[in-house]
């Protein structure tokens, strides 16, 4: 029984050493490959000093690297930290310099964006492109190094299933991201429940879409690793172009599909989907937002032979419950469940008594313990505190419980439904995006006086972000300008798409902006989200 | 600037209208403030998911070219230079 992430290659690469491991762009490698190549990382990171807890950043595109560079990393006891490749500069500087990253591998183009402070705070740089244009010293280790260091055993480190593996970092209503922190236990105790329910075997060819700073990724790469199956990377290449992207199905012989809604939306829109050319496809999951019912209705007559399950849970838990599309009832419904809880994990309802709900029809906000509930936030006791709780509800020993901030229902057949949010977070294709961090951002521009971001509803990416801001007498500001601005400060998907100006933004009684108003204006003037 | 509904006979006015569609409607709303005639807007964030579309729609509706569902692919809008000559070939 696997108790550290590592364990799962190394079980698979005895089983199935010849067998295609990872493929992204063409290229591919064996189990046997992964496991020797990830060795070599390992031994060469603790040459060079990565200890037992030491986070190391990836910040380079999704290829066959991605992942012999995240278990290379666990193999050395280290902690990964997958970086957006996509994410603003700033931001990635933060990332390093707020999680303590000393190590980062990466490609010379995205060392290069880096500033001479962040590059220089590292001890070193391992470089996964072919042929690194400069090499200083010391500090910049070329892929091709790897071949000096053994191949057939990891370094011999002291790990338990409580260490951490990795951090994913997550938008922050303060302004900034936070890096949640995971071990190998709370991974497996999702991959675990995954590998059981879903029956995955070595026959199966996972596609991989989410990109590896999500948590959605953990199923794709895990699950293959676990079972000795085959992942297929989806890179910007294919992600992009529905009809690329349905060829790749297709061709690849894809039989589980795991993303967000919006990419299925997109693919039934755009892609002439055809039932008989998708036939290996067995299962399709989807999760991080709400799937629009007419959509999922359609998807579900298109495929009537692949199992369809919305998958519900936070970064904070990985997926913590689950509902099986059943077909014959999707027509009547309005409004899909996001289920019942996974194996070894609980979650329950606490309504404003404070009680836990136990009542059809009741409501409360959704709380979840067990082995797949983060520690908490690197370096943020303050919010930790707030999120991972005491389990008041536990009266013989300690334990700690998450609470998700969503509001839920439960029903009759003892399933959970969505309600809404406690606060302003809100999903769009997916992402999760504090409304305060986007305000923060804009905020932070010496012209603005006063921000407001609003999230306007859309049919197919749950939801779009419009700006309202009043900026200072004396100053002018253009939307363009200030959307540049932002780019300089939280990634793209978050950017308002249309800025409105304002000489002063409304106020409620209390003296607060009022939100509703301007989320009530926005919602009458937004028939197309255009930017002016 | 050629207006945006007419049809440019120009091969000038053809790429600086479609590098103003770009230009207006996908870079700048990412804070994107430019970017070059053969550089990569799919590598750069510049195209994303939806503005695929809203770039097909511009290219169908103001340019006037049929576009088929294979042609919407990595090779034929990866560039300024790649859209026109696509909008160029469809038009013979």
């Amino acid at each position: 029984m696997a108790y550290l992430l590592q364990q799962l290659l190394q079980n698979s690469a005895s089983r199935y050493p010849e067998k295609l491991a990872v493929w992204a762009r063409g290229r591919s490698i064996t189990y046997r490959q992964l496991e020797q190549r990830s060795n070599q990382l390992a031994h060469l990171l603790r040459e060079r000093g990565v200890r037992k807890g030491d986070r190391v950043g990836i910040y380079f595109p999704k290829c066959v690297e991605s992942v012999i560079t995240m278990l290379g990393i666990v193999k050395a006891g280290g902690v990964y930290v997958p970086l957006d490749p996509q994410a603003p500069v700033d931001r990635i500087a933060y990332i390093i310099k707020n999680c303590g990253i000393r190590v980062l591998i990466t490609r010379e183009d995205r060392r290069r964006g880096l500033d001479s402070a962040t590059r220089e705070s590292l001890a070193f740089t391992v470089l996964v492109d072919e042929t690194p244009k400069s090499s200083n010293g010391a500090a910049l280790v070329p892929w091709t190094m790897l071949g000096q260091y053994p191949a057939e055993q990891a370094p011999k480190v002291v790990l338990t299933e409580t260490d951490l593996a990795y951090i994913l970092y997550t938008s922050g209503s303060t302004g900034r991201p936070k890096g949640v922190m995971l071990t190998h236990q709370n991974a497996l105790t999702f991959i675990e429940w995954c590998a059981d329910i879903f029956k995955i075997t070595s026959e199966d060819r996972l596609s991989n879409h989410a990109p590896l700073h999500f948590d959605l990724s953990v199923f794709d790469v895990y699950n293959t690793l676990e079972a000795g199956a085959s992942l297929y990377m989806v890179t910007e290449d294919l992600a992009l172009f529905p009809t690329e992207l349905a060829n790749f199905i297709e061709n690849q012989r894809i039989t589980i599909w795991y993303s967000v809604p919006s990419a299925l939306t997109l693919l039934l829109l755009h892609a002439n989907l055809k039932a008989e050319k998708l036939n290996c496809l067995r299962i399709i999951l989807f999760a991080g937002e709400v799937f629009p019912m007419k959509y999922l209705q359609q998807l579900a007559q298109l495929l009537p032979h692949v199992d369809l399950f919305n998958l519900y849970g936070p970064t904070e838990t990985n997926v913590c419950t689950y509902y099986k599309v059943q077909r014959e009832r999707l027509a009547s419904m309005d409004k899909l469940p996001i289920g019942i809880a996974c194996e070894n994990t609980e979650v329950f309802a606490v309504n404003d008594e404070n009680e836990i709900v136990t009542q059809p029809g009741e409501t409360g906000e959704l709380y979840v313990r067990g082995p797949s509930v983060t520690y908490g936030y690197w370096a943020d006791t303050e919010k930790t505190k707030k999120m991972v709780l005491p389990n008041r509800f536990q009266p013989n020993f300690e334990e700690k419980m998450y609470r998700t901030g969503d509001l839920v229902q439960l029903a009759e057949d003892g399933n959970y439904y969505f309600l809404g949010r406690r606060d302003n977070m809100i999903k769009s294709r997916g992402y999760r995006i504090e409304l305060g961090e986007i305000e923060s951002a804009l905020l932070s521009h010496a012209s603005v006086k006063e921000a407001v971001a609003i999230a306007v509803p859309d049919e197919i990416v749950g939801s779009r972000i419009k700006a309202v801001v009043a900026y200072h007498d004396g100053t002018t500001l253009t939307a363009p300008e200030l959307q540049q601005y932002c780019s300089t400060r939280i990634p793209r998907y978050m950017i308002p798409e249309a800025i409105e100006f304002r000489g002063q933004l409304p106020k409620t009684s209390t003296g607060k902006v009022d939100r509703v108003q301007l989320a009530q204006d926005a919602l009458g003037s937004a028939t197309t989200l255009v930017a002016p | 600037m050629p207006a945006t509904n007419q049809t440019p006979t120009t091969q000038s006015a053809l790429k600086d209208q479609i590098r103003e569609f770009i230009q207006t409607q996908l870079a700048e709303p990412k804070g994107i403030a430019t970017f070059s005639d053969d550089e990569s807007l799919m590598e750069t964030g510049v195209i994303d998911s939806l503005g695929i579309f809203r770039l097909v729609s511009f290219l169908e509706e103001d340019l006037r070219v049929r576009v088929g569902d294979e042609e919407i692919n990595a090779e034929t809008l990866k560039s300024v230079n790649t859209i026109e000559e696509l909008v160029i070939r469809k038009r013979k």
